[in-house]
C-alpha cells in the first residue's frame, strides 16, 4: 500500500459530492449508490489517521444539506458507521478480498437500516425493497475505489 | 536485534505507534450528540433554514458542474434532431395553437360575461395570477419525500408557498427557496394537502398526498356522490391555488364495511415526469402579506399596536389525520 495523500482523500470526497449532486432521475435514483459513504468508508479503512469519525460527521452533514433531508440524519448514521468500521480497522490487513467485501457490505447495510429507522421514527412509510438497491451498487463502487486507489488487504506474497 | 527490542517492551502496554488523539469511541459519542442536537434544532426550531439557504447558494457552482453532462446530452440531442421530426412537430404545434386560439376567443367573451355577471351580483372579480416559467433541474435526492427542484429561486422573486402548475394541472407548492433554485413539494407528498372541488357537482373536499403518486380524499361518507373518472379541480378557498385548476382524476373508490368513510384514490393529472417546464404562479397579494417573514422588532411593535388580530399562516395545509 502506498502512503495516502490528504489531497487525494478530499479530492475524491469532492468528486463523490459531485456524483451525489448529479441530476438523477427516474430509475437512476433507485440505483444510485451512496457515493459519499463508500468513498468515506474506503478512506476510513485505509487511512484512519487522515479520515476518521470527525470527517464522517462532516461528510454526513454535507449529504444532509445536499439532499435536503433533516439536518444531522446522515451525520449521525455516518458517524456510527465510521465508528464500527474503525473498531475492526486494524484487523483488516488479515482479511482477504472477499472477507473485506463482506465487511463493507455489512457496514453499508447498517447505514441503510439506520437511516430507515430514523425516517420511520419521523413518520415516513417503509419504502419497500428497492430501498436496498444502493447497497449493491455501493459494492460495485467499492470495487471501483479499490481498482483506482489500490487494495486495503495485504498484497499476495509469492 | 529486533527480537531484543521486543523482549524489553512491556507486553501489557501497546506502544503508541499510531497516535490517534482522542479515542474513536469518545469522538463518536461527541459527534453523535452534535448530530442529535442538529436534528432536534432542525426539526423543532427554524434557525437552520438561513444556514441551509446559504449553503445551497454556495453549492450552486458545484451543482452546475454536476448538471453540465446531462445538459450537453440534451443540447446534442436538440442539435441532431432530424429535420422531418422538427417539421412534424412544428405542424402539430401550429394546429394545437390554432385550436387553442379558437378556444381562447370564446374564453375572453365568457370571461367578460362572467365578470359582468359577477359585478351585477356584487361579487369579487377573480384576479389572474402572474406566473414565472421554470424548469425542473432534478427530482429530489431524498427518496422519502416527493419533491422536484426548479431552477428559479429567491433571485427570481420566488417565495415559499407559491403554487406550481404545468400545462395539464397542479404540480405542487414551493416549500423551500434557495438563491438560484427552489424546492417544489408535489401534491402527492405525504405532508401536502390541497383543497379541491369535484368538477361535476362542485362538492368541496381536501385531498391529501399518499406518497406513492396518488391522492387520498378522506372523511367523506360512503354514499358520497363521487364516481370513478370524476375530475378534481382546485376550489380556490385557500387563496394559494387559483380556483379551477385541474388536480387529479378519481381512479378508485373502495367501500370498507367497517369504516363509515369511503376510501377515494385519485391520480394527479399533471405529468411531472413527462415535462421539464412548469409555471410558478405568483401568490395573491393578500396571501403574500401574511407569508412574508416577520418584520424587524420596531416595525413589528408598531404593527402589533395597529392590528391585534394578525395571524401567521403556515405554508403547508396540515390537517389532523
Amino acid at each position: 500500500m502506498r502512503p495516502v495523500n490528504l489531497v487525494a482523500v478530499y479530492l475524491s470526497l469532492l468528486v463523490a459530492l459531485l456524483c451525489q449532486l448529479f441530476p438523477w432521475v427516474g430509475q437512476g435514483i433507485i440505483f444510485r449508490p451512496d457515493f459519499m459513504l463508500v468513498v468515506l468508508l474506503y478512506w476510513i479503512l485505509r487511512a484512519p489517521n487522515l479520515c476518521s469519525v470527525g470527517t464522517a460527521w462532516f461528510v454526513g452533514l454535507l449529504v444532509d444539506l445536499a439532499t435536503g433531508s433533516l439536518l444531522g440524519q446522515h451525520a449521525l448514521t455516518f458517524t456510527f458507521t465510521a465508528f464500527i468500521g474503525l473498531s475492526y480497522q486494524r484487523r483488516l490487513v488479515l482479511f482477504n478480498a472477499w472477507q473485506l467485501a463482506g465487511y463493507v457490505f455489512a457496514l453499508l447495510v447498517f447505514e441503510r437500516v439506520a437511516i430507515l429507522l430514523l425516517k420511520l421514527f419521523a413518520g415516513n412509510d417503509n419504502p419497500g425493497w428497492h430501498y436496498y438497491w444502493p447497497i449493491f451498487t455501493g459494492m460495485l463502487l467499492w470495487q471501483f475505489m479499490i481498482f483506482i486507489f489500490g487494495s486495503i488487504t495485504r498484497p499476495k506474497t509469492k | 536485534m529486533l527480537k531484543g527490542v521486543h523482549q524489553k517492551l512491556d507486553p501489557q502496554q501497546t506502544p503508541a505507534f499510531f497516535v490517534r488523539g482522542a479515542s474513536a469511541f469518545s469522538r463518536t459519542v461527541f459527534f453523535c450528540a452534535l448530530s442529535v442536537i442538529a436534528m432536534a434544532v432542525d426539526a423543532r426550531l427554524n434557525y437552520l433554514s438561513q444556514f441551509r439557504q446559504a449553503f445551497i447558494g454556495g453549492l450552486h457552482p458545484l451543482e452546475m458542474i454536476a448538471n453540465a453532462p446531462s445538459e450537453w446530452v440534451r443540447d446534442a440531442k436538440k442539435y441532431f434532431s432530424a429535420h422531418n421530426q422538427l417539421v412534424q412537430e412544428n405542424y402539430a404545434l401550429k394546429q394545437q395553437a390554432f385550436e387553442h386560439e379558437v378556444m381562447l376567443q370564446r374564453l375572453s367573451t365568457i370571461q367578460a360575461e362572467n365578470n359582468h355577471l359577477r359585478s351585477l351580483l356584487n361579487g369579487n372579480i377573480p384576479i389572474q395570477p402572474k406566473a414565472i416559467l421554470g424548469e425542473i433541474s432534478h427530482t429530489g435526492r431524498d427518496p422519502f419525500t416527493s419533491v422536484v427542484v426548479v431552477n428559479r429561486g429567491s433571485q427570481h422573486n420566488i417565495k415559499a408557498g407559491q403554487a406550481v402548475v404545468d400545462s395539464k394541472g397542479v404540480i405542487g407548492q414551493v416549500t423551500r427557496v434557495f438563491p438560484f433554485s427552489s424546492e417544489v413539494t408535489l401534491i402527492t407528498d405525504k405532508d401536502l394537502s390541497i383543497p379541491i372541488q369535484i368538477e361535476r357537482n362542485q362538492l368541496r373536499a381536501i385531498a391529501f398526498g399518499e406518497g406513492n403518486n396518488t391522492l387520498d380524499i378522506p372523511f367523506l361518507p360512503t354514499n358520497v356522490d363521487i364516481k370513478v373518472g370524476d375530475k378534481l379541480v382546485t376550489s380556490g378557498i385557500d387563496g394559494i391555488y387559483p380556483a379551477g385548476l385541474a388536480v387529479a382524476t378519481v381512479t378508485k373508490i373502495q367501500q370498507n364495511p367497517e369504516s363509515p368513510f369511503a376510501k377515494i384514490i385519485s391520480t394527479p393529472v399533471a405529468g411531472v415526469s413527462n415535462h421539464l417546464q412548469l409555471l410558478l404562479l405568483e401568490l395573491p397579494q393578500a396571501k403574500e402579506a401574511e407569508l412574508v417573514p416577520e418584520p424587524a422588532p420596531v416595525e413589528k411593535a408598531v404593527a402589533e399596536t395597529k392590528t391585534t388580530t394578525s395571524s401567521k399562516t403556515k405554508v403547508k395545509h396540515h390537517a389532523p389525520r
